[in-house]
């Protein structure tokens, strides 16, 4: 996850895209989408919102290809049951994994530092049992340190280096897909507050550092490819580890930009009972101060849909 | 054949022991081997003064040693294998001269026996010091167990470049759980100073002190199979010499009989082939016996009630309940937890997150080796309750995980003082987040949202004591006040009739799923209300 290979990797990317969409330029009817969102939002069932989210932005072959391996990053930090809305929906891991083994991916690992006894969140979050039939699949829980790998930051204020998950470090690519939760310190929980999942030490966010500033730091080092806000159900209030309100909004939020996607994330329900922009979030502000993306939603272009 | 049945019986005793963990069946009983020993279950049935359940299993031993003899300290008891086993690892070479004070020395186990009786009697749990299940069940847990995980884990890190190349995913991340325990080195040294005995004479402490075997021995006179000595005999004294048990008296055609186990030593080594040991019914004969003095009786006697006596009497009886001591959801009153665990060490070996841990002095000589949960270390999970299924006194109940998670530890009091948001303003949510019952709510204070504990809610599970970023204790600490210790009925009952609700699931709002499209439940109520300030985070 080298940012110099990063840059290159989407510039090709975007060129490879351009080539494709030149070729393809005669037969519209293979390609109905042919404009490049920013943003897909897709309402319906966990499985197949989730599919149709990776197919509007061009299908999961975009990111992840032949011999690659892939790190998925949902949030089980959580010794909690799906409907709880603490942890990413099982189904929408699956689907996930699933789409990456098709386009041909060597080795999926699904993974994050969790912060209850790790078998009990593999257990008890569903994602273990719902991935186990996926051959090149695997999903793992870190709580060990020497299974992190110290990293400078160079563009970080407040945090200048910091552990992360080594197999997350050495991935081809890196998609995140965190549930949408409201947070007792940063507002909500959402892809740039899941990336916290990636790293050892955790206490020092809330203790020594700035948490706001510190996500937006992290968010400079790692860069997930894409997206995928599981918003099947949102925990309301009461997060991140619930009880609290679960709200039934049935939606799959995905892109590449992580500010504007989280943005989009936190007009979807009103949080501790008020509704809020963006903009209105500490942490997601901040990163889109430091340049990590576009936090305005209006200038966005999203694709809207159902399954 | 019976170094076979040693190491089989040893084997089952290390496997049940592993089978005590987070998920153990209902069925299994893990703690078999404790409930089979008639020693453990008299000093609980006494000390607490009622019949308990499991202690019933110590009469199949008591039956087999009626119908067999002494065969429990040869054949089956863990101890006794691991002492012949060690013995023939350290000490075979070792010329070791016979005692002349053995006669004396043979009647302590009886001294100890009688002093664990009366002890218990007076109400005091006692035999746990010298009981050898329950001292090798505590080794086990406290020793050998953390060393195990350690060489498991240190074996995987040297395989893991390898499984790395090999692309075996699962193996090279995997990684156990090192728990760790208070008085893991005094276990040792004890168990170790056991089997150092053995430099004096081979099984030392089984022929002098252990006394499950004195117990054992009482009966076992009247057993079905015994020694017997033909006239082939040359007395040529090899038996005497070789009998581990010191069983064989100068005159070797007889034998003392409490004191046979029947391992058949004797008989390998007669070169006359003289020495049988055929069905008998006679219990008669010189040694017969029991070794023992009256004044030893008396002395013993008197041991066993001033031990008992200075045990109750003591600053500590008082303060019971006034001590930051939290003990495992499901541990019944104090003072009959005290008389009934035996301190076996199975609650802390099959604990899930290693919060369980002995007690040195916290509760003073009558509580050596208690389980008390440390929740700085580690939380009690709500998914787990299999400390309670394992206790083979069940002076911690084995109740469901719904009934456990109402059975109150304690209660989480916030320390101001040293609580980063409210006496330093800074961002820090962990007790909140970590809290399983939603125990811990932000409320507005002086125009910022800080931590309160709703004390209904906590049931002590002390995931937020242990999640405090603070160095030193934690700024959120559970204490004993609320605790619900029941010797019968329902938690869940006490619990309500107490106005307490631990509840860890999601509220009314079930999780279905609807093909309502973008429908957003607005949340126009809400925003009537006038708050005093944004949710924290929200600018």
């Amino acid at each position: 996850m080298d940012s110099h290979q990063r840059i290159t990797r989407r510039r090709f990317l975007k060129t490879a895209a351009a080539g494709v969409a030149l070729g393809i330029a005669g037969k519209p009817s293979i390609l109905p989408a042919k404009e490049e969102y920013d943003l897909a939002v897709i309402s319906g069932e966990p499985a197949a919102a989730t599919k149709k989210a990776l197919e509007t932005l061009g299908g999961i072959s975009r990111f992840v290809k032949k011999g690659h391996r892939v790190v998925l990053k949902p949030n089980m930090s959580f010794a909690r049951t799906p409907e709880f809305g603490a942890t990413t929906h099982p189904m929408v891991v699956a689907a996930v994994a699933q789409e990456c083994i098709h386009a041909g991916a060597r080795q999926v690992l699904i993974l994050d530092h969790t912060l209850h006894r790790a078998e009990l969140c593999l257990e008890r979050s569903g994602i273990r049992e719902a991935c186990k039939n996926i051959s090149g699949v695997h999903v793992q829980a870190f709580q060990e340190r020497k299974f992190f790998k110290e990293i400078k930051i160079p563009q970080g204020k407040v945090l200048d280096r910091v552990e992360v998950i080594q197999e997350a470090l050495e991935s081809d690519v890196l998609i995140n897909i965190p549930v949408a939760k409201s947070h007792s310190a940063t507002g909500v929980s959402l892809g740039l507050k899941g990336l916290m999942g990636l790293i050892w030490d955790r206490e020092s966010f809330h203790s020594r550092i700035n948490i706001n500033q510190a996500l937006s730091d992290l968010a400079t080092l790692i860069k997930p490819q894409l997206t995928i806000i599981d918003a099947t159900r949102a925990l309301a209030s009461g997060g991140p580890g619930g009880p609290g309100d679960v709200k039934k909004t049935n939606l799959i939020i995905a892109g590449t930009d992580p500010v504007a996607v989280d943005s989009y994330g936190v007009t979807i329900v009103p949080w501790y009972g008020q509704n809020f922009k963006g903009r209105q979030v500490e942490h997601l502000l901040i990163a889109h101060q430091q340049g990590l993306g576009k936090i305005d939603t209006d200038q966005l272009k999203i694709y809207k849909g159902t399954t | 054949m019976r170094t076979t049945l040693q190491a089989l019986s040893l084997l089952l005793f290390s496997l049940f022991l592993v089978f005590a963990t987070y998920k153990l069946p209902d069925w299994f009983p893990a703690d078999i081997y404790l409930r089979l020993d008639p020693l453990l279950g008299l000093n609980a049935v006494f000390a607490a003064r009622e019949m308990i359940g499991r202690a019933l299993w110590a009469l199949v031993t008591i039956g087999a040693t009626l119908l067999i003899g002494r065969f429990f300290c040869a054949y089956a008891c863990p101890m006794g294998a691991s002492i012949d086993f060690l013995d023939l690892l350290l000490f075979r070479k070792k010329k070791r001269e016979s005692l002349k004070t053995e006669s004396n020395l043979r009647k302590v186990k009886y001294f100890l026996l009688i002093v664990f009786i009366i002890a218990a009697v007076t109400g005091l749990s006692l035999a746990f010091l010298m009981d050898p299940i329950a001292l090798l069940t505590r080794f086990y847990t406290f020793f050998i167990y953390p060393l195990v995980i350690t060489l498991i884990n240190l074996f995987l890190d040297l395989l893991r470049p390898l499984s790395k190349v090999l692309g075996w995913v699962s193996l090279s991340h995997l990684h156990f759980f090192q728990p760790v325990f208070y008085m893991s080195a005094i276990t040792l040294l004890i168990f170790g100073g056991i089997v150092a005995l053995n430099l004096i004479a081979p099984r030392f402490w089984c022929r002098y002190l252990c006394p499950l075997g004195a117990l054992l021995s009482l009966i076992s006179p009247l057993g079905l199979f015994k020694r017997k000595v033909s006239q082939e005999c040359n007395e040529c004294l090899k038996c005497l010499k070789a009998c581990p048990m010191g069983a064989i008296p100068e005159d070797p055609k007889t034998s003392r009989l409490p004191e046979c186990i029947q391992c058949r030593t004797c008989v390998k080594v007669c070169p006359q082939n003289a020495i049988t040991f055929p069905v008998s019914l006679s219990i008669g004969g010189e040694y017969s016996g029991i070794d023992f003095s009256r004044r030893g009786f008396i002395y013993s006697l008197a041991g066993g009630l001033g031990v008992g006596f200075l045990a109750a009497r003591t600053p500590f009886t008082l303060l019971q309940g006034k001590h930051n001591l939290i003990r495992a959801p499901g541990a019944i009153p104090e003072t009959e937890f005290l008389r009934t665990c035996i301190r076996c060490g199975e609650c802390m070996k099959s604990c899930l997150t290693n919060t369980l841990q002995p007690c040195l002095w916290e509760s003073g000589f009558s509580g050596l080796w208690t389980p008390k949960m440390d929740l700085r270390l580690a939380p009690c999970d709500q998914n787990c309750n299999v400390c309670g299924k394992v206790c083979p006194t069940q002076a911690i109940r084995s109740v469901s995980i719904e009934e456990k998670n109402h059975a109150k530890v304690g209660t989480a009091i916030l320390l101001k003082e040293k609580c980063l948001v409210w006496a330093q303003n800074k961002i820090c949510l962990i007790c909140d987040e970590i809290c399983p019952y939603n125990a811990i709510v932000f409320r507005p204070v002086e125009g910022y949202r800080r931590p309160v504990v709703i004390a209904s809610k906590c049931n002590g599970c002390g995931f937020c004591e242990q999640r405090c970023p603070v160095l030193g204790e934690s700024a959120i600490v559970v204490v004993p006040d609320g605790e619900i210790r029941l010797k019968e009925g329902s938690y869940v009952k006490e619990a309500k009739k107490l106005q307490l609700e631990f509840k860890a699931d999601p509220g009314d709002d079930k999780f279905i799923l609807e093909e309502s499209g973008f429908k957003i439940e607005s949340g126009k109520k809400e925003e009537k209300k006038s708050q005093p300030q944004n949710p924290k985070g929200f600018l």
